[in-house]
């Protein structure tokens, strides 16, 4: 077991799925158009037996999209997602004590609270930083999982906290032409066209415990859910698990043949596996340098040559080409755009 | 489409009566002409003319709630096409000299028909003038019926901007603009549910719409945050207004569909015009909320 596929079918309809089609079916769509080429019947979702892809989901959300095309709706979907549901992963969400435990159910159990991104939580000593990260390949989709993601994890953090914790937005996509419904539905610290999609926080709020959460409770929903996660990727997608091992060595990034080894399988079956999930090995390497580089330069204050260094380029000419490459953007005028985000953010 | 067809039952049934007693009449009265005698282009034409005014009938019926209009409208449009249809079979049948009536239906029921057709558009013109008073609040100047929000039926935000931008161009006279937040809506959509949360924004901007003046337009920005249009208002009567405002929903008993009242607040952030684009007295006013809620830590 090495991580859940793109078109693997184990997510069940009737869970995450079916919040989007509540909130599409409260507008007075029609049902059967909502559900076309997703592979689901209605008297399937509602005997509880019919399971989802994450393709299939994606499918859905396009759908939906076409259907009720209100800017609104991933951030509505968003508000009403978590803790929603799911059996033991909301159980577990319901009842985290404070947001450090709340955000290891989306970086540790994504499998089962939100399929479509995984998560990577960085905490510095002031901020902490949870990246949200494409799991199966969303494609044109991602925008709207993304704005869904955020917004959930925005409300419902609130609701547990009973405090409107003060979040700033950092997005990979362009300032969109509904800037207002980012303002009122997230909050008014907004980053476009920059290269992650992430959340950012002071530090401090991460250990103050909340109201209303059960320590036993919390403990039995984490006993439950760890079986349903797999031996070797946890609760990652196949995708997110072999980025994951890249970034952990990003120093010296294991190869192709060394990736398929735990795998039992050939570079040339792994190679055709990861094109089914819609990237190859220089992409998802690439990736992890220029995240890792990104974290480094935004949150530890390194300069590019240290990067350049950590990274194991062997001068500072190669690793300016190749991150210009990776973001578009020369590390130092990346850093000028950083240093100006992390500047503004919570002025001491 | 089964309802349509019902709801319009009697004025589709005329209409049918009527052409199988017009295409009878002839018949019974005439004979068929040979195929050599009949003109095609007249055919081709007075039949294309009774057709249309049949895609005619059936977008009206389609698009119109049944009433007086609806049915001035459809009897002028059978009348029409009751003279075109004669017309048509004027060209396939010979009547015989001696008959007039075909001449009566043909000259008759064009001019009734434009009659009543008139009498229906001009109290269409009026019904919409009584329209365009209820919704002109929410709208004005000129109508783009796909910026509607679905769930208020007021405008948003890019026609917000439009709106703003145009009043924006009489330099000489102040513009302001209030931002309407309900105080935590978050936690009123979790307790309420998604229904009856959608409820509260509908009624809420009902409420809005009533302590307006005539030539004040609001729109929902996004979310709960709806925006109020002041024109010709300087910062003074606009925070009367805002006051009243606030309010008059502070005074809002909320029921759910279980009957239990709920009750809200707003918290409002104003901006009054000042060397501004439509895109900064926006985002002033938003600021100047951002000031007023207690529960957002003030950013610098």
């Amino acid at each position: 077991m090495s991580g859940y596929l793109a078109d693997q079918a184990f997510i069940p309809a009737h869970h995450q799925p079916a919040v989007l089609i509540d909130l599409i079916h409260d507008q007075g769509i029609d049902l059967n158009r909502l559900l076309r080429h997703t592979g689901l019947f209605q008297q399937q979702i509602l005997s509880g037996e019919a399971r989802l892809s994450p393709h299939g989901w994606l499918q859905l959300i396009h759908n939906a999209r076409r259907l009720f095309p209100d800017p609104e709706l991933s951030f509505r979907y968003g508000q009403r997602l978590f803790p929603g549901h799911y059996g033991a992963i909301s159980a577990l969400l319901g009842n985290a004590g404070n947001l450090r435990d709340a955000l290891m159910v989306f970086t540790g159990f994504s499998k089962l609270a939100f399929p479509l991104l995984g998560a990577r939580l960085t905490v510095t000593d002031r901020h902490l930083c949870l990246h949200w990260l494409d799991s199966c390949g969303n494609g044109s989709e991602h925008r709207f999982v993304v704005e869904a993601a955020m917004a959930g994890l925005a409300s419902v953090t609130r609701w547990l906290s009973g405090e409107r914790l003060p979040w700033a937005f950092q997005f990979r996509h362009a300032r969109p032409s509904y800037p207002e419904q980012y303002q009122v539905h997230l909050g008014d610290t907004l980053y476009f066209d920059g290269q992650l999609d992430a959340m950012i926080l002071p530090r401090r709020y991460l250990d103050i415990p909340w109201p209303g959460a059960s320590t036993i409770a919390w403990q039995a929903a984490k006993q439950q859910c760890q079986p349903q996660l797999d031996s070797l990727a946890g609760g990652d997608s196949f995708r997110l698990y072999l980025y994951r091992q890249l970034l952990q060595n990003v120093a010296s990034p294991p190869s192709l043949q060394q990736l398929a080894n735990p795998l039992q399988c050939s570079p040339a079956t792994l190679k055709r596996r990861l094109r089914d999930q819609g990237c190859h090995y220089q992409q998802l390497l690439d990736q992890a340098r220029l995240h890792q580089a990104i974290h480094w330069l935004q949150f530890h204050d390194y300069s590019t040559d240290q990067v350049a260094r950590q990274l194991n380029f062997s001068d500072s000419t190669n690793f300016r080409r190749s991150f210009k490459r990776w973001s578009g953007l020369t590390p130092a005028a990346c850093q000028r755009a950083l240093a100006a985000t992390m500047g503004s953010l919570y002025p001491a | 489409m089964k309802q349509t067809l019902f709801l319009h039952r009697w004025p589709l049934l005329v209409l049918l009566l009527l052409a199988n007693a017009v295409l009878l009449a002839n018949l019974a009265a005439g004979e068929p002409k040979s195929w050599a005698a009949i003109t095609w282009l007249d055919i081709a034409g007075e039949g294309g003319a009774a057709f249309l005014s049949l895609l005619w009938i059936g977008l009206i019926l389609n698009s119109r709630p049944a009433g007086r209009v609806t049915r001035l409208l459809v009897a002028g449009l059978i009348a029409i096409f009751v003279a075109y249809w004669q017309d048509v079979l004027d060209e396939v049948i010979a009547l015989p000299a001696t008959v007039t009536w075909d001449h009566w239906l043909e000259s008759g029921a064009m001019p009734l028909g434009m009659i009543l057709l008139t009498l229906g558009i001009y109290h269409w013109h009026r019904e919409q003038q009584a329209i365009t008073t209820q919704l002109r609040k929410r709208e004005r100047i000129f109508r783009e019926h796909r910026r509607f929000d679905r769930l208020t039926s007021l405008n948003g935000a890019p026609y917000l901007r439009e709106q703003l931008a145009m009043e924006l161009r009489h330099r000489e006279q102040p513009v302001a603009l209030i931002m309407l937040d309900l105080h935590c809506f978050d936690h009123s959509r979790r307790l309420l549910g998604s229904a009856d949360s959608d409820r509260l924004l509908q009624e809420l901007a009902e409420l809005l719409l009533l302590n307006l003046r005539h030539n004040d337009l609001l729109c929902r920005y996004a979310g709960d945050r709806f925006a109020v249009v002041l024109p010709r208002t300087g910062h003074a009567l606009a925070q009367a207004l805002a006051d009243e405002l606030q309010q008059a929903v502070a005074s809002f008993a909320f029921k759910t569909r279980r009957g239990e009242t709920h009750h809200v607040q707003v918290m409002h952030g104003l901006s009054v015009s000042f060397e501004d684009s439509a895109d900064t007295l926006i985002d002033r006013a938003n600021h100047s909320l951002l000031q007023a809620r207690p529960d957002q830590p003030r950013v610098a």
